[in-house]
């Protein structure tokens, strides 16, 4: 239970109420006050003192000075006016308490309006801030524009008596040159007219001379002309020059080259060399040699030139085993399977091999054209000649100078054609 | 490469931009004037020249030329300064030479290649070098013609492939080391990258190689002198700067290249007043300037005694995008250091200015 705090002092003006409240030892702040329009209450634990004013007051203006051991409030009442006392004498618990919780209420409305209130001001504060940056960027920007201006112009007004300069030159130029033309002509006349009478036979008449002195006025201007065509030399004899071009294999620049290409297969031809499928129990009894697929490819092509086709299977077959990446196994392979005639087999084999020979480079070419046509004949002995002949073109394609394959794809269109026709 | 400070690199001011209703293939400075010609094509398939005048803040026509065949290049190089007539090259192969003055018939024309004439380029003219003028016509169906004007019909040098040889379309060609009345050599650009320099008074090869991509633009820096250097462009954002003072026997020229863009570089063109800035130009819109620094030693010894040259280095001084569309072409003025006109695909011709470059 609250200590009620019951000796306050109180004095009151026309238009103020000052109200002294002691406190016995304890310490206030702010924060226990609580002040409405008609309601006062002071609590610091222990203590508490609670009072329903005689009239309402302006709280927002009234002030709560803390200090020397009590408060000393300064009411400002709302209407001028002598209270007869510092609270209402009669007022019953439900008045008190409505008054109360009006109280309560007005203080959070209060409250809310001033959070309002100061938002509102934060807002107009940055929006003040942001207008001063702005300000002084186009202040900057402005600066450097002018800057630039200053530039142009002095630019411009050296370009424009620059201009004015060789007009004027050019006038004086061109006044010059026809002086100085005349007096070339001039110089000229005399000396032709001097030569022209040393060498004149006296008794020559005054019209051939003025004929003479007329061709020798044309003659001037032909003479100043021989003059400066001297000066140049007579125009270069004729030659070629035979050039040679540095070849490429691609007519653009090398944005459309392979390199990427052929980097990505020698680098797969790279990865595959380097794949050992160890299967260890039945590898066990082999002998080292045995177990390098290029040794065991190496005896399967020996075998295959001796005309041991199965053999040679067999040993492409454990070769695979060992390293199932290596195109040119199937390749053999499936050479060996159409002698023996195990055309579906050798059609699987030339698949996987193309499948193997990607991306299509030029070093792969001759591989590749070697499974095409392994393919396209098989298929031609299975008399799937339509498959085969697709094969045989794809070969072309990459091959197109050689000239057994283009008889082969020749014979099966007949095939094709004849076929067609009889049924 | 050395640092230039920011406030003291040249900058590159757009002093005029003038859109065209023509494609503009070539736009060139006429010298000792300021005016500016720019050859291109038509939508209706006709060439068109046209010839403006810089006047304050904008280009004025002052006439407009046109001819039956789309124009895709033009020089000034081989005439002199009291004529100034202008070699063209068209669509169907033709080099012809106008007098602007009276442009319906040509001074000089020839049939001179089978496809089109995609660079030419003239010496002799213009007060500058020593010899005959002429002009070098580079086409698609793989030759290289010098012309002299003076010689109707058939050209004064002629590079071609072997009989046989596919044949590889010539993008570029320059002239260099005009330095007195008998030394001239022509360099030439291919698409499949190669570089050729042909000697013209021994008439032959002098030097190849093979930059790998197709080669834009060549140019000397200065075609009036000993050749000294060589830039090379190519696709694929790659130039090449050869030092061409000392050619070893096996190895060539030495070079130094960059990779400056991500997209084509079209043009190079050296700044007249000063031989070691050049200017690129490139397929994103964009121009880079840069400056080409000598080395301590501009030729060593190698292994065998013989000598070999040294490259230098480059350093990017400026660089600014104006268009969206490739900048095909790019012409210094000769008369006003840092004045520039550079044509792009975006049917835009712009004058720039590029200020500094007194402090570099």
């Amino acid at each position: 239970m609250p200590l009620w705090l019951r000796e306050h002092s109180w004095r009151q003006t026309l238009t103020a109420v000052y109200l002294s409240l002691p406190l016995r030892g304890a310490r206030a702040t702010a924060a226990n006050i609580f002040c409405s329009e008609q309601y006062l209450k002071v609590s610091v634990p222990p203590f508490l003192f609670e009072a329903v004013l005689y009239a309402p007051i302006d709280d927002t203006n009234s002030t709560a000075k803390i200090g020397n051991g009590n408060i000393l409030f300064t009411l400002y009442k709302k209407e001028p006016a002598m209270w007869d006392s510092l609270t209402l004498a009669n007022a019953d618990k439900e008045k008190l308490q409505h008054l109360r919780e009006n109280a309560v209420l007005k203080a959070q409305e209060k409250a809310k309006e001033e959070t309002k209130a100061k938002k509102i001001t934060k807002q107009e504060h940055k929006k003040y801030a942001l207008e001063a940056t702005m300000k002084l960027e186009e202040a900057e920007r402005k600066r450097i524009e002018d800057l630039k201006e200053k530039e142009r112009e002095k630019v411009t007004k050296e370009l424009e008596l620059w201009k004015n300069q060789q007009k004027d030159g050019d006038k004086y130029n061109g006044i010059q040159t026809k002086e100085e033309l005349h007096q070339e002509i001039e110089s000229l006349k005399e000396r032709k007219s001097e030569k022209m009478n040393k060498t004149q036979i006296p008794n020559e008449g005054s019209s051939k001379t003025r004929l003479k002195s007329t061709r020798g006025h044309g003659s001037c201007s032909i003479f100043s002309q021989d003059l400066k065509e001297e000066q140049l030399p007579a125009p270069r004899a004729a030659a070629t020059i035979k050039v040679n071009f540095t070849p490429r294999v691609f007519p653009t620049a090398l944005r459309e080259s392979r390199v990427a290409e052929e980097e990505e297969w020698l680098h797969k031809q790279a990865e595959a060399r380097r794949i050992i499928n160890s299967d260890l129990s039945e590898l066990e009894d082999l002998k080292e040699e045995e177990k390098n697929p290029d040794w065991l490819k190496d005896k399967g092509n020996k075998m295959f030139a001796m005309g041991d086709y199965l053999g040679a299977v067999n040993a492409y077959n454990l070769a695979v085993r060992l390293n199932n990446k290596l195109p040119m196994l199937y390749l053999n392979r499936a050479a060996c399977h159409l002698k023996l005639r195990n055309l579906h087999k050798a059609i699987e084999d030339s698949s996987k091999a193309l499948e193997l020979l990607t991306p299509p480079v030029p070093d792969n070419e001759n591989a590749r054209v070697k499974a095409h046509v392994r393919r396209g004949t098989a298929f031609c002995q299975l008399e799937l000649y339509t498959e085969g002949l697709q094969d045989y073109e794809a070969a072309l394609k990459i091959d197109p100078k050689n000239k057994i394959i283009e008889k082969d794809a020749e014979k099966i269109r007949q095939l094709i054609q004849g076929a067609m026709q009889s049924s | 490469m050395s640092a230039v400070l920011g406030s003291e690199r040249p900058q590159v001011v757009s002093h005029v931009q003038q859109a065209l209703s023509y494609t503009v293939f070539d736009c060139k400075w006429v010298p000792r004037s300021a005016r500016l010609m720019c050859l291109g094509s038509a939508a209706r398939g006709t060439g068109v020249i046209q010839l403006y005048e810089l006047r304050g803040a904008r280009l004025e026509v002052l006439r407009e030329i046109e001819k039956p065949k789309p124009i895709k290049c033009g020089t000034f190089g081989a005439t002199s300064l009291q004529q100034r007539y202008l070699a063209t090259g068209d669509f169907d192969g033709n080099l012809n030479i106008w007098n602007l003055e009276a442009p319906e018939i040509p001074v000089y024309s020839v049939k001179g290649h089978k496809e089109i004439i995609n660079s030419i380029d003239g010496v002799g003219g213009l007060g500058i070098g020593e010899g005959a003028p002429e002009i070098v016509t580079g086409s698609r169906d793989g030759t290289v013609k010098v012309w002299d004007p003076r010689q109707n019909d058939t050209p004064v040098a002629n590079m071609e492939p072997v009989q046989g040889e596919s044949k590889r379309d010539c993008w570029t060609v320059a002239f260099g080391n005009a330095y007195n009345q008998e030394e001239r050599v022509v360099c030439a650009g291919y698409d499949n990258g190669d570089i050729k320099l042909f000697d013209l008074k021994t008439m032959s090869l002098r030097w190849e190689t093979n930059i790998k991509n197709g080669v834009c633009s060549v140019e000397f820096d200065r075609k009036d002198i000993n050749m000294n250097k060589l830039v090379a462009t190519s696709l694929e954002g790659k130039f090449h700067v050869f030092d061409m003072r000392t050619q070893h026997p096996t190895k060539g020229f030495a070079s130094v290249s960059e990779k400056a863009q991500k997209s084509t570089i079209w043009q190079v063109r050296h700044l007249p007043q000063n031989r070691d800035i050049f200017m690129t130009s490139g397929g994103s819109g964009s121009l880079h300037l840069w400056k080409y620094e000598y080395p301590a030693q501009r030729s060593k010894k190698d292994s065998e005694g013989s000598e070999m040259g040294v490259a230098g280095s480059l350093s990017l001084l400026q660089n600014v995008t104006l268009s969206t569309q490739p900048i095909s072409s790019l012409d210094w003025s000769p008369d006003k250091k840092g004045l520039c006109v550079c044509g792009a695909f975006d049917q835009t011709v712009r004058v720039l200015i590029v200020t500094k470059l007194n402090k570099i």
